[in-house]
């Protein structure tokens, strides 16, 4: 597993006005907490883009705040839903030797035989919550999926199994499915059919005792 | 065409759900791998959400599943052409559905990004208001 650096900024003040200025200046406004309690910070927000192109949960990150190194991994973040950018972050601060529970994203490899002879692949879990030591954490799961066919599904007890690490996902869970796709010309006749009906339903018919309009 | 199977009431009033800006709910995309997002507030009616569907689903052709993630659950009432004030409130036109900026309208999975993103693009053009193409957390 990967380690990562980062700079920490002690923030002393904590409303809306202060984050809101810490943004302006360029930084993303954060917590850390775990075992030792909480602490509120702000970290550069171009080192943090630089370093971090997509922000995932089982990154390891060493966080270097006055002087201190804390090893820490991203619990949650919130973004901008119209913008992207990140406006706060939760740091949590691991401990070693001690289990935690994190999510791990699922890959995919290589393309299944039903997609190829016209299915569709459809990843039902993207990520799956884990159990394991800071030392363990996966940087992914990977699934081949090449033997695949049409109407076959991988569940969570078909996932390689990794040492160290526990799957907290239900065993029979869908991990990955190929599905059988319809045509462009089964659409457009099920999309008509659906029109006719709903050219009848779209006007509510009128109650028999309403007045009519002048 | 997409409408509501059974209602309490025939006529709604109005609202003004601009008031709040952004969408809380329904904004993150959450089935697929790619979705389109509303950057205006606006009442998308049925209509135009058939018109994005079969746009998209003709440009992927086989291969590729599409989410509908809004549904036109508002009545949308009219009264007729010349008619004098007063008397009531129009009739049912069409359903529309309340969009808020943030909103994920349509997602999709299982087709490449770059095909995502020209489906969706020629799905936005079917929509009143300006729309983004965005990833899911995770997805480049």
């Amino acid at each position: 597993m990967d380690k990562k650096t980062l700079t920490g900024f002690t923030r002393e003040k904590f409303n809306k006005h202060v984050a809101g200025r810490l943004r302006r200046e360029g930084k993303i406004p954060a917590v850390m907490y775990g075992s030792k309690g909480g602490r509120t910070l702000s970290v550069d927000s171009h080192e943090f883009h630089k370093k971090f192109h997509t922000v995932s949960e089982n990154t390891i990150i060493q966080l270097q705040m006055e002087g201190e190194t804390f090893d820490v991994l991203v619990k949650d973040y919130q973004e901008d839903i119209m913008t992207g950018s990140i406006l706060h972050i939760d740091f949590f601060e691991i401990e070693k030797g001690k289990l935690l529970k994190t999510h791990v994203p699922i890959h995919l490899i290589g393309t299944a035989i039903g997609a190829r002879e016209g299915g569709v692949q459809e990843q039902l879990m993207h990520e799956i919550e884990v159990e394991c030591l800071p030392k363990n954490i996966p940087a992914s799961i990977e699934v081949d999926i090449t033997k695949l066919e049409e109407g076959a599904s991988i569940h969570v007890a078909g996932l390689p199994a990794i040492e160290g690490v526990k799957f907290l996902a239900a065993e029979d869970s869908v991990v990955v499915t190929i599905t059988h796709v319809r045509g462009v010309e089964e659409l457009e006749a099920e999309a008509a059919g659906e029109a006719e009906e709903g050219m009848e339903e779209e006007a509510p018919k009128e109650s028999e005792g309403e007045e009519q309009a002048e | 065409m997409l409408s509501p199977k059974r209602m309490k009431y025939r006529k709604r009033q109005r609202g003004s759900f601009w008031k709040s800006k952004q969408a809380t709910r329904g904004n993150t995309v959450s089935f697929g791998d790619y979705g389109l997002i509303a950057m205006e507030p606006k009442w998308i009616t049925n209509r135009q959400i058939e018109a994005a569907r079969i746009a998209m689903t003709r440009h992927i052709k086989r291969g590729g599943k599409v989410w509908i993630r809004i549904f036109p659950d508002v009545p949308y009432t009219k009264k007729p052409a010349e008619t004098r004030m007063g008397k009531g409130k129009g009739n049912p036109e069409y359903w529309v559905a309340a969009v808020k900026p943030g909103t994920v309208m349509f997602e999709m999975a299982g087709v490449s990004a770059e095909l995502a993103n020209e489906a969706m693009q020629l799905a936005s053009s079917k929509l009143p208001i300006k729309t983004k193409f965005v990833s899911r957390r995770g997805v480049e």
